[in-house]
């Protein structure tokens, strides 16, 4: 059968989907829904079935014939009160119902992104927009010694022990829990014992000779880079989990958004403020 | 019959028509290969006491942040809060504990999801309305609910472990698949774990629960519910039976035992009797760290069992008057067993008696924030609950707002912007995270991320720190969490042990006021004692020694202005330390606790944030700490 290319297109639109899922859901809790003024309760055998599943999802066994009569009879009550209940309009100006009802429509809208498995195309459409976010921290090789607090006598003294480090004689460095040596540590490793400020400045270093002193959020260092190596460029393979999480992440909050907002482009919104 | 299809709906927390299905996507990633160094290198700061909305409390303080929002918070990522406020950590955690509570796990969503007219008890029908009212509903309902569960009346469709372990069992394995779908070695270990909420009536002996292996493993078993229990023995029965099931590794971590009335650290067993070698082995093999401070407040020491420490009684304030949940006053008596300085004082006693020492234990800080938001930065504190949350009124409000001060105990301005663990590891992966836990090579901060360095040995020189100290400590001394090596003939040094100490500032923090060691003792007669030793400070020239006492670094702090400034004390503080009132029939304990310069608090942030008018009282500046786990002594 061909459907038109219309209903196809309505087909994929995330709003139908989730208003066919709503109407789905409610049928499954009521038998269907009920039109207002409807007289009639059925209890047929999709109700039954409904409520000896759940029953035996949490007792592991079916319901006796009497629990099964139980039941039905406060289907059939439920039914009454609320039938009643919404023939009054007691659903209206409700503000537990109406919270209700905006879940039930939230969490259908985002069900098919937290299901849905992307494609690799998708991914890696992802980490071609931000690859820097995927690729591995810029990685720098480097030595430094630990000169104190930055304070204007250590800056002094700093030129002096810069050509002591320069003609391999060894200077008095203060004695902190601090590597003297870094293999291969990416920024954010350098930022997390160091701060930013002494991460930016080390970038501007050449390499190969004793330089500094650059300043931490520590104190004043002497540093030394012996290499750096680029970001590697990111591959699917190795961050595909991060890019799936982000992918997520964003289809939930990207279908959460769209579904209210084309359920708003429906309403015509006036807010008057008492002045 | 009518309550059975209720509490089916209740307990198996959704039908297709609330939750829909929920992320139960399988691990997709390439596991990056992870090397270890040969001696922990650098120090991983992480929390390891986190709820989310799956917290039965967590929710109804009106958090609706899952497990996947707490993860992508701690790693770095800016999330939105259950109060609309964008959030961001100042600098990614290494890794993170989600620990929701196992008792209800996900029950109060699951009861806010339940379609409303399958409810048919009372009082969940007025917690589901309340809940549905609003924040204020919510916070209403919950502190309902934790007084029911105080006086052990919480209706069984919310509360009946055996018919809540479906829901439990579902909400458990989705909150796996995340976790793993963040563990990423080498930069962020997610770890599996659960809070086991031990109670006895409001008295806290909450654990949390921690598991060393990945989803094949801890995916064999479902959290413990402990709501029947008074002990800790089912939990470690649950323990060992999941160690020999599966040849992982679990630990339990003990934490506020500030709020337990003495119960936390006994000197005598549940029965009263003199506790054994073997109860105490099997605590100390189980419970191999403390959380010694933390949101509700901080564990350490309190004035009244440490009247000489000048600094005992940080974040006491508030916290010692009642339990957790307010059913009793806390006596005296009490505070022996509730702090943790005394524990380890205990340990040694006990040790004394039964050869064993039951508390030789490690400590870390974390949050135990219920805001899916591991912040402990008093600049960016996001609060123990949504109910707190940055918001002009919470500086002045109580500990749950709308529920008045007598009910809940505490004002909310004596919650602490606290606290963080820090692990020496050999890289930052799972396994070499918590096999540092295990042996103790730990420390905890009240936020400050400042690394501390500890080694104990018996010829450590100060020339030992013009090379390099941190290898010559491991090789000829123990690290924090470590027993002092037994001191034979040979040995060299004069025979009292000697301690390296350095501790380096948070690089965007305050400066470091002093460094102190903390000893404590048993005598011949078999009392315990204490006693605090400043062992290095700032401008220690100028700053001479009074009466025993080394005068107060200063203070920069501008409480108008919520700043400070890093004049006054040092950025790293260093020494090496002998202790001059050794006796080698003494068995002992030493551990480090390093002070910052006054800094704001969080409650002076807000003040100036939201232009307050605050009463003189309340808390605006303070000495933020951290505490390295004991290295211990053993006379031979």
């Amino acid at each position: 059968m061909e459907l038109k290319a219309s209903t196809r297109a309505l087909l994929k639109e995330p709003l139908v989907h989730f208003l066919i899922a709503g109407a789905a859901v409610f049928w499954l809790l009521s038998g269907r829904a009920p039109d207002l003024g409807e007289r009639r309760i059925v209890v047929d055998k999709a109700v039954v079935g409904a409520m000896v599943e759940r029953f035996y999802g949490s007792f592991h066994r079916l319901p006796s014939p009497d629990e099964t009569d139980g039941m039905i009879r406060d289907y059939v009550a439920d039914q009454v009160y609320y039938r009643e209940a919404l023939r009054l309009g007691l659903d209206q100006g409700d503000e537990v119902v109406v919270r209700r009802m905006r879940r039930k429509l939230e969490s259908l809208a985002v069900a098919d992104a937290e299901t849905a498995e992307p494609g690799d195309t998708q991914l890696q459409a992802m980490i071609d927009r931000d690859p820097a976010r995927y690729s591995d921290d810029p990685r720098t090789n480097f030595e430094q010694v630990y000169l104190g607090a930055d304070t204007p006598d250590s800056r002094a003294a700093a030129n002096a022990q810069l050509t002591d480090l320069r003609s391999g004689k060894p200077i008095n460095a203060q004695p902190a829990p601090l590597p003297a040596k870094l293999d291969s540590a990416g920024a954010s490793d350098i930022s997390g014992l160091f701060g930013d400020e002494f991460t930016l400045a080390l970038r501007d270093q050449p390499t190969g000779q004793w330089q500094g002193p650059i300043a931490s959020g520590l104190g004043l260092h002497l540093v030394r880079v012996s290499a750096r190596a680029a970001p590697s460029k990111p591959s699917l393979a190795t961050v595909r989990q991060r890019v799936t999480n982000d992918w997520r992440a964003a289809a939930i909050a990207k279908a959460q958004a769209e579904a209210y907002q084309q359920m708003l482009g429906g309403y015509d919104v006036a807010i008057e403020l008492p002045k | 019959m009518r309550k059975a299809v209720v509490a089916a709906i209740l307990l198996l927390g959704s039908t297709a028509l609330v939750s829909g299905c929920h992320k139960l996507t399988k691990m997709v990633g390439t596991q990056t290969e992870v090397k270890d160094t040969a001696y922990p290198e650098r120090v991983y700061w992480g929390d390891t006491h986190l709820h989310t909305a799956n917290s039965v409390d967590a929710f109804g303080f009106g958090n609706r942040l899952d497990p996947e929002a707490a993860l992508r918070f701690a790693s770095g990522e800016e999330v939105t809060s259950s109060t609309g406020i964008k959030a961001k950590l100042s600098r990614p955690l290494d890794f993170l504990v989600v620990t929701d509570h196992a008792e209800g796990l996900g029950a109060t969503k699951a009861l806010y999801d339940a379609p409303r007219i399958l409810i048919s008890d009372p009082t969940l029908l007025r917690w589901y309305d309340l809940m549905h009212e609003g924040t204020k509903g919510s916070l209403q309902a919950t502190a309902e609910m934790l007084d029911a569960r105080a006086h052990g009346k919480l209706p069984a469709g919310l509360n009946d472990p055996a018919k809540g372990a479906e829901r439990t069992h579902k909400v458990w394995s989705e909150s796996l698949a995340t976790v793993d779908n963040y563990n990423q070695p080498g930069k962020f270990t997610a770890f599996f774990g659960f809070e086991y909420t031990l109670m006895q009536g409001g008295n806290n002996l909450h654990r949390n629960v921690i598991f060393r292996d990945g989803i094949d493993k801890v995916s064999q078993v479902d959290p413990l519910d402990p709501s029947s229990e008074l002990w800790p023995d089912k939990l470690w029965d649950y323990m060992d039976a999941y160690q020999a099931k599966t040849g992982g590794k679990v630990l339990a971590i003990p934490h506020n035992s500030n709020l337990s009335n003495g119960l936390m650290f006994m000197l005598t067993d549940p029965n009263g009797g003199p506790i054994t070698a073997e109860y105490a082995r099997r605590r100390a093999a189980h419970e191999p760290l403390v959380e010694i401070t933390q949101i509700k407040g901080d564990s350490e020491a309190h004035p009244f069992l440490s009247p000489n420490d000048e600094f005992a009684g940080y974040g006491t304030a508030g916290w010692d008057m009642n339990n957790l949940l307010n059913t009793q006053p806390t006596k005296p008596e009490d505070y022996a067993g509730s702090y943790v300085r005394e524990a380890l004082k205990r340990g040694l006693l006990i040790e004394q008696r039964t050869g064993v020492n039951p508390y030789k234990f490690g400590v870390i800080g974390s949050t135990d924030a219920h805001t899916s938001l591991a912040t402990a930065d008093d600049n960016n504190f996001f609060g123990k609950h949504p109910g707190v949350e940055p918001n002009p009124n919470r500086a002045t409000d109580s500990f749950v707002p709308g529920v008045p001060v007598e009910r809940v105990g505490r004002m909310n301005w004596q919650s602490l912007a606290s606290g963080y663990a820090a692990v020496w590891a050999t890289s930052n992966s799972r396994a070499a995270l918590f096999d540092a836990m295990m042996r103790h090579e730990v420390y905890g901060s009240t936020g400050p991320r400042m690394t501390v360095r500890f080694f104990g040995g018996w010829d450590f020189k100060g020339d030992d720190l013009k090379a390099d100290w941190v290898k010559a400590g491991y090789q000829r001394g123990v690290p924090m969490g470590g027993t002092l090596k037994p001191h034979g003939p040979s040995t060299p040094g004069n025979g009292a042990p000697s301690f390296i100490v350095s501790a380096l500032k948070d690089p965007i923090d305050g400066n470091l006021d002093r460094v102190q060691v903390v000893k404590g003792w048993v005598d011949q007669a078999g009392a315990a004692h204490e006693k605090v030793f400043n062992v290095v400070w700032s401008a220690m020239d100028q700053r001479k020694p009074v009466g025993g006492k080394v005068p107060a670094v200063g203070d920069t702090v501008d409480v108008t202005k919520a700043t400070y400034t890093n004049t006054i004390g040092a950025p790293e503080l260093a020494t090496v330390w002998s202790d001059p009132e050794f006796n080698p029939g003494q068995r002992a304990f030493y551990y480090v606790r390093v002070l910052m310069i006054p800094t704001p608090t969080w409650v002076d942030y807000d003040m100036v944030k939201y232009h307050l008018t605050l009463d003189p009282a309340i808390t605006l500046k303070q000495q933020e700490r951290g505490y390295t786990s004991a290295i211990w002594y053993n006379p031979v």
